[in-house]
């Protein structure tokens, strides 16, 4: 994607306010992304073991997604980490789209962090099918800056990269952002501490100089398992955070209420210009649509400080999506979805997101953010399922993490969401493994269906079944890149 | 230096006895024994490497065993803590729940270890 010429010629009215030769990783605009990337080949997939009796560390696998090779749906390379006990999670690139000023910049490392160890790994994927791990940072050297439970890795504007971390070095509150440099070294601190108290994912949207940022809990209490009584007693999140970008300051806070609890995943549209975005509030539920309203009068400190007179406004949050907790006649309670991941196509014109629980994927239309609009839904494997095997092989839990290609039209999950979550309420998952499913995608028609002739068993790994997570593309993916 | 026996009683799996220093804690020395144990954090953070304590045995006296019948057992009897075991709510700490990456032997005993403890932690609170 170092070709100067083509990037004019692309999406013409796009207001690149550079307008600038595009030199680094990545797409010049998530059109670009769209029109100019190849199918996806290959998929990177965290894979692993902490919290079982197989004693081996969790690796990175290398998944064969070309319909047209012999490997199609195998686990062509393990990448192993040095150490057990990591509990790889969330991973991410040292450079996206974000970075295509960035001359000489590559999109080749991946950071991949312990959850559980605080560890953080740099693998380089320069030989893709073969990814070599290249540096470690140890559990040590991060604790130093009061840090620990290492989550979202984006890469950040100049190479560096920014992880959200959930907790202080004891695994209680209040969590933070750890900064790395293009060297792989840990630079500091993002942000002053004390920003905020929980923490989880965030995303960036720099022409607008905002990040938001979202709320698990305290490590010490997510870590052992979920449980009823910490929600009672208020130490789960239902809070998100705005933040001055360049600043690394929270400019605002909003409260969820009851219908908010645990805001997870938060994306904001693709389109750089955007100030609309989405979180899913896992626990209660919900997708909240969030967008920032600007008011007529300036703040008296916009006009006091001299600079430009920016607009002054703020953000706003609506619930936009409810979904219903079910009666199952095995369960005492109503089961609630559990909506853990969403995600935005490139275009801007779906959410897509998982309701573990219910075993459901779902899709919305959401040209208009303020009124999403249900696609289609797909019920596989989980606690509702219609589809509770493929290919005869039983499912063991819900859909998880998603991924969906930079086209919109082929939909990948899998279906472990945290070791000790996965034991209460999938208990199976660590006797079978997790399994990696695919839904093709219509994006004219709004419609999925589930490709029954896909399947990657991660139950069949050479030293037991292990548990699949989060997914990426090595070209970029519809989580990772970001357009400045 | 004092050295006790720590039995480890993987639930649906072997039982084996390695021997821990006082200063080192049962995950330490199940490593250097090659005998594996589940961990994460090692800070006493994530409950992934707890076991449950049941019984311990008078180091001193070498007899006159201490056992869990009936009684809740103490763990502060057999081990002592490196730093704080967060990981653990009141009611795990009663219930005999240890965390074995920063608990150093005091005495010797039985433990229940494997992934399996881990799960007693906390219940599915639907079902
Ligand atoms: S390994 Fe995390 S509490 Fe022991």
């Amino acid at each position: 994607m170092s070709d100067a010429s083509t990037t004019d010629d692309v999406e013409p009215d796009h207001d690149h306010e550079h307008h600038h030769d595009h030199e680094g990783p990545g797409y010049s605009t998530p059109q670009a992304a769209i029109e100019e990337s190849e199918r996806e080949k290959l998929a990177y997939v965290m894979s692993l073991y902490v919290g079982t009796d197989v004693d081996e560390p969790d690796f990175v696998a290398v998944v064969d997604l070309d319909p047209e090779s012999d490997t199609y749906c195998d686990i062509v390379d393990r990448i192993e980490m040095p150490n057990r006990g990591d509990e790889l999670h969330h991973f991410g690139w040292n450079a996206c789209s974000s970075s295509c000023h960035v001359e000489g910049l590559e999109r080749r490392h991946l950071i991949v962090p312990g959850q559980r160890s605080s560890r953080l790994h740099v693998i380089d994927t320069k030989d893709r099918r073969n990814p070599e791990l290249v540096e470690v940072i140890e559990p040590e050297e991060v604790f130093e800056y009061d840090l620990s439970a290492p989550h979202t890795v984006h890469c950040v504007p100049d190479g560096k990269i920014l992880i959200s971390m959930l907790g202080d070095a004891d695994g209680e509150l209040p969590g933070g952002f750890l900064e790395l440099n293009d060297d792989f070294e840990i630079e500091g601190r993002w942000e002053p501490p004390g920003e905020i108290e929980m923490n989880y994912d965030y995303w960036y949207q720099p022409r607008q100089n905002v990040m938001v940022s979202t709320e698990w809990a305290a490590p010490k209490t997510y870590y052992p398992g979920f449980d009823l009584d910490d929600v009672e007693n208020g130490e789960y999140g239902q809070r998100i955070h705005f933040w001055d970008w360049e600043n690394g300051t929270v400019e605002q806070t909003i409260d969820l209420g009851e219908e908010g609890l645990i805001p997870l995943e938060v994306r904001f549209l693709h389109t750089p210009e955007s100030t609309h975005g989405f979180v899913g509030a896992a626990l209660s539920s919900n997708i909240f649509h969030f967008w920032r309203e600007e008011s007529a009068a300036p703040r008296a400190a916009d006009e006091a400080s001299g600079d430009e007179p920016r607009a002054s406004g703020e953000y706003r949050v609506e619930k936009a999506i409810d979904f219903e907790s079910r009666e199952h006649d095995d369960w005492d309670m109503p089961v609630p979805g559990l909506t853990t991941d969403i995600l935005l196509s490139m275009d801007d014109r779906y959410l897509f997101g998982s309701n573990w629980l219910h075993g459901e994927v779902w899709m919305y239309d959401v040209s208009d953010p303020a009124n999403p609009r249900r696609a289609d839904t797909l019920s596989v494997g989980g606690t509702f399922g219609e589809v509770q095997e493929v290919q005869g092989r039983e499912l063991a839990a819900g859909p998880q993490m998603l991924q969906l290609s930079l086209d919109g039209e082929r939909l990948y999950f899998t279906t472990s969401l945290f070791s000790s979550w996965d034991d209460q309420f999938y208990p199976e998952e660590a006797e079978r493994g997790s399994v990696m499913l695919k839904a093709d995608v219509d994006p004219r028609n709004g419609t999925m269906t589930l490709d029954e002739d896909f399947l990657v068993d991660w139950g069949e790994c050479p030293a037991g079944p292990a548990r699949a997570h989060e997914i990426r593309w090595p070209d970029g993916d519809c989580t990772s890149d970001v357009w400045q | 230096m004092a050295r006790y026996d720590v039995t480890l009683d993987r639930v649906g799996g072997p039982t084996r006895t390695i021997e821990v220093d006082e200063d080192e804690t049962v995950l330490e020395a199940s490593r250097r024994s090659g005998i594996p144990l589940p961990y994460g954090c090692r800070t006493g953070a994530c409950g992934t490497c707890v076991g449950r304590l049941l019984a311990i045995e008078g180091a001193e006296s070498g007899g006159g065993a201490t056992d869990a019948d009936g009684a809740p057992i103490d763990v502060a009897d057999a081990f002592a803590y490196r730093r704080e075991p967060r990981a653990l709510k009141p009611r795990h700490r009663n219930d005999g729940y240890v965390l074995l990456c920063i608990a150093r032997p005091r005495a010797n005993s039985r433990v229940a270890v494997g992934s399996r403890v881990q799960t007693e932690l906390v219940d599915n609170p639907w079902k």
